[in-house]
């Protein structure tokens, strides 16, 4: 039975649906219900990179993931359950100059910011980077506390513990519609059922416009695919979670062995679809045997797509909704496994509290309206 | 092991794990230590049974050879002093120490050594411990700073009508479609393409001239609803994009082995491989061959008597209830007798590799499923007979590997299954099953068949399947990336 009433319905069981419900719960919220239309692990939250980095280029992101990167560190005993967060690591690596001095931006970002990063000489690149053709390298960030965090375990973790919390979760139940009463989001409909909300939060990832225009209002960004690869397993060869920024590329080497990587190419055109294609999986293989030479010979054991809602600055959009009462969002999230911890924490003080902390404050659902992008150059997107 | 009488090439020897090996020129190196009774090649990455030639599940046993590592031997051919060693086992195959790692608890690790409860990470030795476990779920060697691969230039070429497969059902509609002037590229991983049905004894209709044939290609992938089709040579070379009119999936079927304990013992192959043994290399598949199959096993079985193969027991697959062996196979139990024998061949239950037709005709926003009357894809011959179910006597064993990669068992399932799940997407993702060499064809149709078993319900429901299943390497891929741009 689908309860008739609750203090706070959200709508997706993903990485940042789960966060939220379990910070709510940690904070005494009672009566939380978690709706998803797919199933378990079925959106970008099963199909995502893994990555955790703390530090960006901006002061912004770097304020905000550096958080997330701390409630990471200490998830496991927090969830009571093995997230198997890894720090092996994470690097940016620039081969121009035009990175490479957005490198020498970003560290001193991060010493200002107390976030615990180094620039790479040469022979600090051949450390972490034994497989990397260093001759390419111009400069490298390394952050010695990244890493990455399967979702297969994370997203087990996330849900246990909310379950353990009471929280409700459902999959395949979809939410047809969100009512509106007196300028704020009053209910949501699932599964031919009305559930009256005192909040209504929205963490649907691709899915977010859509929701967002159930309840009447709109959304800044639009759903897309990306696409990834994974390499067929081997021995430990690369550590470190890897952005290579000037190619658009990331990857990692999972706990199997299997290295999982994926790149944006120019000219695609942002579109709805979980159905692989060609050219992805062509021009990550490129970057890989470019960058680690020793890999052509390396067999490509699958390919995916998965789906993200994508903002205009590429940044999340956080917060009430301007337009709509008791309408909260937690959208836009390509960092999105980086961000999850922090996502959840500081929402869930936002409304419970009412206080929007300083490090949410910026990614404001309603800054393009506003024209207050956050201009950040560390990440590994194309603009479409 | 005796070499059969029609067996040709000239002898020669390598040497393996440090002994001497006699072969025969156009061996692979797994088929002449088949022959030479070495059965197995390989452990599994987990727990370290012995794996040997099967033709399920592993598309891949990697060695190394005079030094270079990963190496697959189902696909390498011996030559005259080649020095090949097994990976990922200390000291040796024989004696690996590492089957240790059977001795943690399995309560402890799950998915391939991913789900670990012991150590949280957070704490101090979490590094370290993850670590190891990479190191335990290793299977191919780090490859050597020296070698460098550059990219392999591809190619795009255009055809009215792709065929894939090289069968009689591939080579009519090659033929067809050519008589009927269009252009026609047929993809087969067999050389001359047919290999199947040649050493099963079937006659093999001609193919025009006008055909393009891609032999010794491996069908990688089926884009764009089945327009852009990806081929690419197994010996590493360029890899093709095709533009195409439309696709006929000619793949034949493959079998599937009973899902009882045993079944992925050194010593039980699939007809295909049991076939392509005893035809094209001359090597006895056993001399003392269980032929288990369904349909008309009596035929397989003379098949073999024709190949001068001494078959010791013909039965339904259905009726087994374990295979026995401990590094390899060394007896077949059924109706609760044992029988003696030293090689397993099953023909059937016979299921359609479902990779490429899926990938070609699905689409959703929540899910990617086959939807009706999408892609450009049209399946012949025996592919498109209905599948026939998976199958094992008696009991469903707690024991039996529903996927031996992941070493996901009939137990892991049953445990999911009584705690209510039964989404096999999410069981998927719980388990790690289908995410090996074989990508989830047949562990999938292995996890559905036992999946309704255990909750009473039809299961006619897989994971997504996702190609290329390792048909292609980096370097063969990165080729790809100059010919063929995004998606208008």
């Amino acid at each position: 039975m689908m309860p008739r009433k609750v203090a706070v319905a959200i709508v997706g069981g993903g990485y940042h649906g789960l966060s939220l419900a379990f910070n709510l719960a940690d904070r005494g919220v009672r009566d939380i219900l978690v709706l998803d239309a797919g199933y378990f692990q079925g959106g970008a939250s099963g199909r995502n990179g893994a990555l955790v980095r703390g530090g960006f280029s901006s002061v912004e992101w770097t304020r905000f993931f550096g958080h997330s990167l701390n409630l990471w560190i200490g998830l496991s005993r927090k969830l009571g359950h093995n997230v198997m967060f890894t720090r092996r690591g994470y690097a940016i690596v620039a081969e121009t100059d035009r990175s490479a001095a957005m490198v020498e931006r970003a560290l001193k970002v991060h010493a200002a910011e107390g976030l615990r990063s180094v620039g790479l000489d040469r022979a600090g690149v051949r450390r972490v980077l034994p497989a990397i053709d260093a001759d390419r390298v111009k400069a490298a960030i390394h952050f010695a506390n990244g890493g990455t965090a399967p979702h297969h375990a994370a997203m087990k973790a996330y849900l246990a513990a909310c379950r353990e919390r009471g929280v409700t979760v459902r999959y395949g139940t979809q939410v047809t519609a969100i009512e509106r009463t007196g300028g704020r989001a009053s209910a949501v409909w699932a599964a031919g059922q009305r559930i009256d909300a005192d909040a209504v939060a929205v963490a649907a990832g691709a899915h977010n416009p859509d929701v967002a225009r159930l309840a009447g209002v709109e959304l800044d960004g639009a759903g897309m695919r990306i696409e990834a690869i994974a390499v067929a397993p081997m021995r430990r060869t690369i550590d470190p979670g890897i952005a290579l920024i000037d190619r658009a590329t990331y990857l990692h080497q999972t706990g199997r062995g299997e290295i999982v990587g994926g790149c944006e190419i120019a000219g695609e055109k942002p579109r709805m679809s979980l159905a692989s294609d060609m050219p992805v999986m062509a021009h990550t293989a490129r970057h890989l045997a470019t960058m680690f030479p020793s890999l052509g010979a390396a067999r490509v054991l699958r390919q995916w797509a998965g789906q993200v809602h994508v903002s205009s600055d590429f940044g999340p959009l956080l917060g009430q909704h301007p337009d709509l009462r008791d309408l909260w969002l937690s959208a836009g999230w390509l960092y999105g496994v980086a961000g999850a911890p922090a996502s959840g924490d500081l929402l869930a003080k936002a409304i419970v509290t009412g206080v929007i902390d300083d490090r949410m404050a910026p990614f404001a659902v309603d800054r393009r309206r506003r024209n207050r992008p956050i201009v950040e150059e560390s990440t590994v997107n194309l603009e479409h | 092991m005796a070499r059969l009488p029609h067996a040709a090439g000239a002898r020669l020897a390598f040497l393996w794990e440090g002994r001497v090996v006699e072969a025969r020129a156009g061996d692979t190196v797994a088929a002449a230590l088949y022959a030479a009774g070495h059965r197995m090649l390989t452990r599994s990455r987990k727990f370290h049974r012995p794996r040997g030639l099967s033709g399920v599940f592993v598309a891949d046993h990697l060695a190394r050879v005079d030094g270079r590592p990963n190496v697959r031997l189902d696909d390498e051919l011996v030559r005259e002093g080649h020095d090949v060693r097994a990976q990922n086992v200390w000291p040796d195959l024989d004696r690996d120490l590492l089957r240790l790692a059977r001795l943690i608890p399995r309560r402890w690790l799950r998915a391939g050594f991913e789900h670990t409860r012991l150590i949280p990470s957070g704490t101090p030795l979490f590094e370290r411990w993850e670590a190891m476990l990479r190191f335990l779920a290793g299977v191919a060697e780090r490859p050597p700073a020296d070698q460098r691969i550059p990219a392999m230039a591809g190619r795009r070429i255009a055809a009215d009508v792709v065929v894939v497969g090289g069968g009689p059902s591939g080579r009519r509609a090659a033929a067809e479609a050519a008589g009927q002037g269009a252009s026609v590229v047929l993809v087969s991983r067999g050389t001359p393409p047919g290999a199947f049905a040649r050493a099963g004894g079937a006659a093999l209709p001609d193919l025009p001239e006008s055909v393009t044939v891609l032999a010794e290609h491996e069908a990688f992938g089926l884009y764009r609803d089945g327009r852009l089709v990806g081929a690419a040579p197994r010996d590493g070379g360029a890899a093709t994009a095709i533009d195409a009119g439309c696709v006929v999936l000619a793949v034949g079927r493959r079998s599937c082995p009973p899902l009882v304990p045993g079944a992925d013992l050194p010593g039980v192959l699939d007809l295909h491989t049991a076939l392509a043994l005893a035809h094209d290399h001359g090597v006895a598949p056993g001399g003392a061959v269980a032929v288990i199959g369904t349909g008309d096993v009596e035929a397989v079985a003379r098949r073999f008597a024709a190949l001068s193969v001494g078959v010791g027991a013909v039965l339904e697959t259905g009726r087994t209830t374990r295979i026995l062996g401990n590094h390899a196979v060394a007896g077949i139990e059924a109706d609760g007798r044992v029988l003696a024998c030293d090689a397993v061949v099953h023909a059937g239950p016979w299921r359609t590799d479902p990779a490429l037709g899926f990938q070609a005709a699905t689409g959703g926003a929540l899910r990617l499923i086959a939807q009706a009357g999408r892609g450009n894809v049209t399946v012949v011959g025996s592919a498109a007979e209905a599948p026939e179910p998976v199958v094992w006597g008696g009991h469903l064993d707690d024991a039996a590997l529903v996927c031996p990669c992941m070493d996901v068992t009939v137990a892991e399932v049953r445990a999911l299954a009584a705690a209510g799940e039964a989404h096999v997407e999410v069981i998927k993702r719980l388990t790690g099953c289908g995410m090996g060499a074989c990508q989830g064809f047949p562990c999938w149709d292995q996890l559905g068949a036992a999946l309704a078993a255990l909750t009473g319900r039809a299961v006619d429901d897989r994971p997504t399947f996702r190609p290329p299943r390792g048909a292609l390497t980096l370097a063969q891929a990165a080729g790809l990336a100059e010919v063929v741009g995004p998606e208008p």
